[in-house]
């Protein structure tokens, strides 16, 4: 599978998160004056407004916060990929972020179910795309629900 | 936008709108000003007695809106060297509740006198696809969401998702959203979509993105609509059927949707607080909802926020038919973008307008008896931020 559309254009301060990922890690922005996670990574902390910002090896695992599986009205260059599943990813570091799930059982995932990072090259494209598979026992089939 | 009780200072005195759908030989301008000028008719005026034109954001052509924001409004009605500003307040679909609050606190402090709050696009008249990729686009962002294939209708669906699973709300409910708006649209000459709906009919859709289906799903319209705001004062003495702005708050909560940390809630508790607040009034107070839909979980999580729906959770409320035209807390009574038509920025402007126009005692054939006391939503782009207002026939 291949995603040549709609390639990721990096920002001086975000070229860090995808060169990274070009080489199969997964990194979170930090502050360095008040140690919180940046995500999306930014210019200036959106904390304090500091600018001695870093980088740190994330896990890349956490849950499923939301899923959608897109069968159909793809935007342009999507439709060959059909259906994909669109996630939102709640970080075990606690920060958030859109992606896809891929592999097994993922059209059948849940809100709540673990996941944890890998890659996808673009083809075509020297751009790596942080994805997520799912990790371990799946979340009984009633058990998740909270009100 | 304080929180604290106050009477109004604003009202609306005039409304304009054109029937929403695919019209191929109705232009921006030509809906625009057919809007225009029956708003500055109903409220008795004039072109000249216009200080300030605002127009909100049109989405399809760049070029009108680029003559939106360059003032041709003010000069096809006549307004030149009359009207003192032309400015742009766009805010997605949270335009309608922003340019309000905008108006408001212009004429409020004297700065102008008539404020023209207009909208008009041709988004429905886009080729199916570039609909698509256009609100892939709006709210959406480029380096970290499009390249994964994000576009709206997952908006819709992953609040969706999220919202069911934390209040375990049905796709069954869901679809009875739809079919509340569509019997509302069913008397609204405006409505694009008029034909009965049924639950069944929904779920027998084509799934687009889990959990919705094709019917599920607002379709794009062209469409045009204008509200003119004054001072409470000056409404009083301009109109019998002034409708007052009793109070306004809002709240940014994203604008990647995946940085939202409550998308069973957005903003809309707290909005709702603060309005009703501002408002000197409580949900039981409230007799009308206008609704901003787009998806039928949007309203939902409003509706459960504002406290109208006698304790229940929304959608087993909306299941049950209250929100039906005679039920006991009408919502969205043009029939909604799922029904009426999503005319882009003027979607949320169209339910806005219905509002002043039930208020006003104008709705013809699904007029709502003695409703005195309104609450209207917005959002804008994926719902970054959650707008309630409350409306009412009395200053307080
Ligand atoms: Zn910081």
């Amino acid at each position: 599978m291949s995603f040549a559309h709609a390639l990721p254009v990096p920002t001086p301060w975000s070229a860090p998160y995808w060169e990274a990922s070009r080489k199969k890690r997964f990194v979170l922005q930090c502050c360095n004056a008040c140690d919180r996670l940046i995500m999306y990574p930014k210019r200036f902390c959106p904390f304090c407004l500091s600018e001695d910002l870093g980088w740190r090896d994330s896990a890349g695992t956490g849950e499923i916060y939301s899923i959608t599986v897109q069968r159909a009205g793809a935007p342009t260059g999507f439709s060959e990929h059909l259906p994909y599943v669109l996630i939102i990813v709640r970080l075990d570091e606690g920060v958030q972020l859109m992606s896809r799930l891929i592999g097994p059982d993922a059209e059948t995932a849940r809100c709540g179910d673990r996941v944890k990072v890998d890659f996808q090259d673009v083809a075509g494209a020297d751009v790596t795309l942080p994805v997520f598979r799912l990790d371990g026992a799946k979340t009984p089939a009633n058990g998740s629900r909270s009100t | 936008m304080s929180t604290h009780r106050r009477s109004a200072s604003a009202a609306v005195v005039g409304i304009g709108e054109v029937p929403s759908g695919r019209f191929s030989d109705r232009s921006e301008i030509e809906a625009a000003v057919i809007a225009a000028r029956e708003a500055i008719l109903d409220a008795g005026l004039s072109p000249r007695d216009i200080d300030v034109v605002m127009p909100t954001g049109a989405l399809a052509s760049r070029h009108f809106n680029v003559d939106l924001v360059f003032s041709r409004l003010c000069e096809e009605l006549g307004m030149l060297r009359s009207a003192k500003m032309n400015v742009q307040v766009m805010a997605g679909g949270g335009s309608s509740s922003s340019m309000l609050a905008v108006a408001e606190a212009l004429v409020s402090t004297g700065a102008a006198r008539t404020v023209l709050c207009l909208h008009s696009d041709k988004v429905g008249s886009l080729p199916r696809q570039a609909g698509i990729d256009l609100f892939a686009t709006t709210g959406v962002s480029e380096e970290w969401e499009a390249p994964y294939g994000h576009n709206m209708n997952a908006v819709g669906a992953l609040v969706s998702q999220r919202y069911m699973y934390e209040t375990g709300t049905t796709e069954e409910e869901l679809a009875a959203v739809c079919v509340s708006l569509r019997k509302w649209a069913a008397l609204n000459p405006h409505a694009m979509f008029r034909q009965p709906l049924t639950v069944e009919e929904v779920l027998a859709s084509k799934m687009i993105a889990d959990p919705l289906r094709a019917k599920h799903c607002n379709v794009l319209a062209d469409g045009a609509s204008a509200y003119i705001v004054a001072s409470a004062q000056d409404a009083q003495k301009m109109t019998k059927t002034p409708v007052f702005v009793r109070g306004h708050s809002s709240l940014v909560t994203h604008y990647t949707l995946s940085q939202d940390t409550d998308l069973a809630k957005l903003g809309f508790p707290e909005a709702a607080h603060a309005a009703y607040a501002e408002a000197g009034l409580r949900p039981q107070d409230i007799q009308l909802a206008q609704i901003y839909d787009s998806y039928p979980v949007f309203a939902l999580i409003a509706m459960d926020a504002l406290g109208v729906c006698g304790g229940e959770r929304a959608g087993a409320f909306v299941a049950a038919g209250h929100t039906s035209p005679g039920g006991r807390m009408p919502m969205t009574t043009n029939g909604g973008m799922l029904s009426q038509g999503h005319t882009g920025a003027g979607g949320g402007i169209a339910v806005l307008v219905e509002a002043f126009r039930q208020l006003m005692g104008k709705a013809g054939e699904r007029q709502v008896a003695n409703a005195v006391n309104a609450v209207e939503t917005a959002s804008g782009g994926t719902w970054m931020d959650s707008h309630v207002t409350i409306l009412s026939k009395e200053p307080g």
